[in-house]
């Protein structure tokens, strides 16, 4: 296993406005080894989004290097999978079918790809609601199948675009709390974008901390392991505030 | 709420009713303006006695075969034309602009044409029919097969679909509502223009001719027949179509 | 508005900007899907002109486009072409303002007042399916076959979609904005004309405009059954005296009308819609 699993290099990315280039992202480097989760905090618009969206292969012209396991990302891959802050589930697909699109290119069979896809829905804890239509499902339900339809292909990273942003509170915590166990479990790399700091604390091995126009890395934080990632043990507190601090910068 | 059952019976069968009495009041008080104008009861024995004759069920069945004839024709073309306007860009830039000026043609307009190219027989009515019903329904196949929203597209692309998988797992499902739409659009068309054409082309069995006749033999009463006909049966249709409609989009 | 424009919103999914490359291509390129649309109509277009120059087909079932042009000039000169535009014209305005007014009344009715929706639903969703053109050979025996007669039938095809979107419109106001009007103590006209009325118009406005183009489509119609004037009459007299030349010329005639109506609505139908 290759020491880094994710390879930002020099990442730069424009877009154009009124004829002329925009800078969103300027010079991002960063190394995601195998195994570590990464959270990315930056106020809105600071390319955090746009970030993902390279890095899952949604967007593809950039300068600088971006590479998964050494081969450069060239548009989306079995072994990056994304879960958007919308969930995005296909309405008309049941609960099991939606999971079962994220084998859309296996070559599994059909029973095969249901118990597949069947046990995801048990790691997200829905295993009840397998035949239940998306609209029938709370917010916080339809993420975790959006989750489960992430996970199904055994992606080696998986991508989070501030996908608890719509969710009350109680929901949120439950499932940050549980992505975290499900990453660790199955010994995934992960980023999650958020513009919420406790989260970042909470979730990431490092809080890569970002600034806008153009986006850039501000700060990369390494959190020890233990009381400091818990919310309001008095580390945690003073790790929130030097983020703060570092985002009111500008 | 089995309490406000009655009070909603009432409701809805007291414009019909208030109606009825109006038109037998009319025609009691025997208004010169209006003698010719026939009494409920002639009129419900008027339909009682041409349905009996088979006269009424024969125009019925001949009006709705061409009816729905007309609007499979249409729907066959309908379809394919507009998935393929809204799937391919190229073909939409090719085809769309014409097919964009083409239903602008107010639908009667073809009467006279279509009589001169494609005879009198039922044909020419057939394709008039068919031509009603198709515009609806390709507007909105086509609007449908672009209704993929941007989000979505991004879920197929970041599951790797096959362009195959994209169109039978996402825009298709996605397209369906609007297809749904333009056909329940096109039928409702279809029956406007089967009256149209039977009451405007060539005589030939059908609710048309007998409101063609009941005008021409002035009896008011088998016109008033051909009309509540057409229009329970257009009811008759719209809701079998919304229903087979809600069942195919179960899920929105 | 382009995508150049609403680009300064970043982290955002729209296509458009997702592919700023496009931006750059030269200008040629933009041009290209308006030839690409001129395509089509150019082959049928000469298709039609060969068909009549070789005379594979008698003028009796399709003039050659040259004819057509011919008879655009000579009605045009003539003045007639304009005589039965405006016949027209005046029908539809006519027809549509006495249809459209009752069905906005029908509509805002229905829309207030449950009890009234279900006592008008029964007669009104059967009034609804009957083809207005249905109606004329009743009508004729009532009323004859002169100006009522048209602009009776014109009426009851406008009605019909005013009366359900108004009704629609009317009835799916939010709930919080009527809310907001009874915390701010709103005396019944205000909440009319300035929460519920200005809430439904989009609605009502997509209704306007079905129900001008219903009342468009149906007054060829009804030209066809008896006029001595108007675009349906022309189409009528044409066919008759086999001179397809302004049978056709009618036939675009109308479409083009049909278009200016319905893209004039649109303008303005997209300026009311705009906080939606």
């Amino acid at each position: 296993m290759a020491a880094t699993a994710l390879e930002i290099r020099d990442l730069s990315k424009s877009y154009v406005v009124n004829g002329a280039p925009l800078p969103v992202l300027a010079g991002i480097s960063l190394d995601v080894a195998p195994g570590e989760f990464v959270s990315v905090v930056g106020a809105s618009g600071c390319g955090k989004s746009t970030l993902l969206r390279l890095i899952v292969g949604l967007e593809q012209e950039h300068d600088g290097r971006l590479a998964y396991d050494g081969r450069p990302i060239d548009g989306p891959g079995r072994e990056r999978a994304i879960v958007f802050q919308e969930h995005r589930l296909f309405p008309w697909l049941t609960a099991v079918q939606n999971v079962e699109a994220g084998l859309a290119r296996s070559d599994l069979g059909k029973s095969e790809r249901r118990r597949i896809a069947l046990e995801h829905l048990a790691l997200v804890g829905l295993s009840n609601f397998a035949e239940a239509l998306p609209k029938q499902l709370s917010g916080g339900m339809a993420q975790r199948v959006a989750i489960a339809r992430a996970l199904v292909s055994r992606p080696g990273l998986l991508l989070l675009d501030e996908p608890f942003g719509a969710l009350d509170a109680l929901t949120r915590s439950h499932l940050q709390r549980e992505v975290l166990r499900i990453v660790r479990q199955e010994g995934l790399s992960a980023i999650i974008v958020t513009h919420d700091v406790d989260e970042a604390i909470l979730l990431g091995d490092r809080v890569v901390v970002m600034q806008p126009h153009p986006g850039r890395i501000a700060e990369v934080i390494v959190e020890e392991e233990g009381p400091a990632r818990e919310p309001g043990t008095p580390e945690a507190v003073a790790l929130r505030r030097r983020i703060l601090h570092r985002l009111g910068e500008d | 709420m089995t309490a406000g059952l009655a009070p909603r019976v009432l409701r809805f069968s007291l414009l019909p009713l208030a109606l009825l009495a109006l038109w037998q009041g009319v025609t009691a008080a025997g208004w010169t303006d209006l003698r010719e104008f026939p009494a409920p009861a002639t009129v419900f024995a008027r339909a009682l006695g041409e349905w009996q004759s088979g006269v009424l069920p024969e125009a019925l069945l001949a009006s709705l075969a061409r009816d729905l004839a007309g609007f499979a024709l249409g729907a066959a073309a309908g379809i394919p034309l507009g998935l393929t306007l809204g799937l391919s860009p190229w073909f939409g830039r090719l085809v769309g602009p014409t097919f964009d000026s083409f239903k602008q043609i107010a639908i009667f307009a073809w009467i006279p044409l279509f009589g001169l190219w494609f005879g009198m027989g039922e044909s020419a009515k057939v394709v008039f029919i068919a031509t009603a019903a198709f515009v609806p329904i390709t507007v909105n196949a086509w609007a449908g097969a672009r209704a993929l929203p941007q989000t979505l597209e991004e879920a197929t692309a970041v599951l790797r679909f096959s362009p195959w998988q994209r169109l039978i797992w996402a825009r298709l499902p996605a397209a369906l509502p609007d297809i749904v739409a333009g056909l329940r659009v096109g039928l409702i068309n279809a029956w406007l223009a089967t009256v149209g054409a039977e009451y405007f082309m060539s005589v030939a069995p059908g609710l048309g001719s007998v409101l063609i006749s009941g005008r021409d033999l002035y009896a008011m009463d088998l016109v008033l027949v051909g009309v509540l006909v057409l229009g329970l049966t257009g009811v008759a249709l719209d809701t079998v179509a919304s229903r087979l409609g809600a069942i195919l989009i179960r899920w929105q | 508005m382009t995508s150049t424009t609403s680009a300064v919103d970043l982290p955002l999914p729209s296509g458009a900007v997702a592919r700023p490359r496009r931006l750059f291509l030269p200008h040629p390129r933009r041009l290209l899907p308006v030839l690409e649309g001129l395509v089509l109509p150019a082959v049928l277009l000469g298709a039609w002109a060969l068909t009549s120059h070789q005379g594979w087909l008698p003028a009796q079932i399709l003039p050659g486009p040259g004819s057509v042009l011919d008879a655009f000039r000579e009605l045009l000169a003539s003045g007639e072409l304009g005589d039965h535009i405006r016949a027209s014209l005046s029908r539809v305005i006519l027809g549509f303002a006495l249809g459209g007014g009752l069905g906005l009344l029908l509509g805002v009715a229905m829309g207030v007042s449950r009890a009234a929706s279900e006592i008008i639903e029964p007669v009104f969703v059967w009034f609804a399916q009957v083809p207005p053109i249905a109606l004329a050979p009743l009508l004729i025996l009532l009323v004859g076959i002169d100006e009522a007669l048209k602009v009776l039938i014109v009426a009851k095809a406008a009605m019909i979609p005013l009366a359900v979107n108004t009704a629609e419109g009317v009835r799916n106001v939010p709930r919080q904005w009527r809310e907001v009007g009874r915390v701010f103590g709103f005396s019944p006209a205000r909440t009319v004309f300035g929460l519920v009325l200005p809430a439904a118009l989009p609605t009502v406005f997509s209704g306007v405009r079905t129900g001008l183009t219903h009342a468009w489509l149906t007054l060829v119609a009804v030209e066809l059954i008896a006029s001595t004037e108007g675009l349906g009459y022309l189409m009528v007299w044409g066919r008759q005296l086999f001179q397809l030349e302004f049978v056709l010329l009618s036939v675009v005639v109308i479409a083009l009308i049909g278009f200016a109506l319905d893209r004039g609505l649109n303008r303005i139908e997209a300026r009311i819609g705009a906080w939606r």
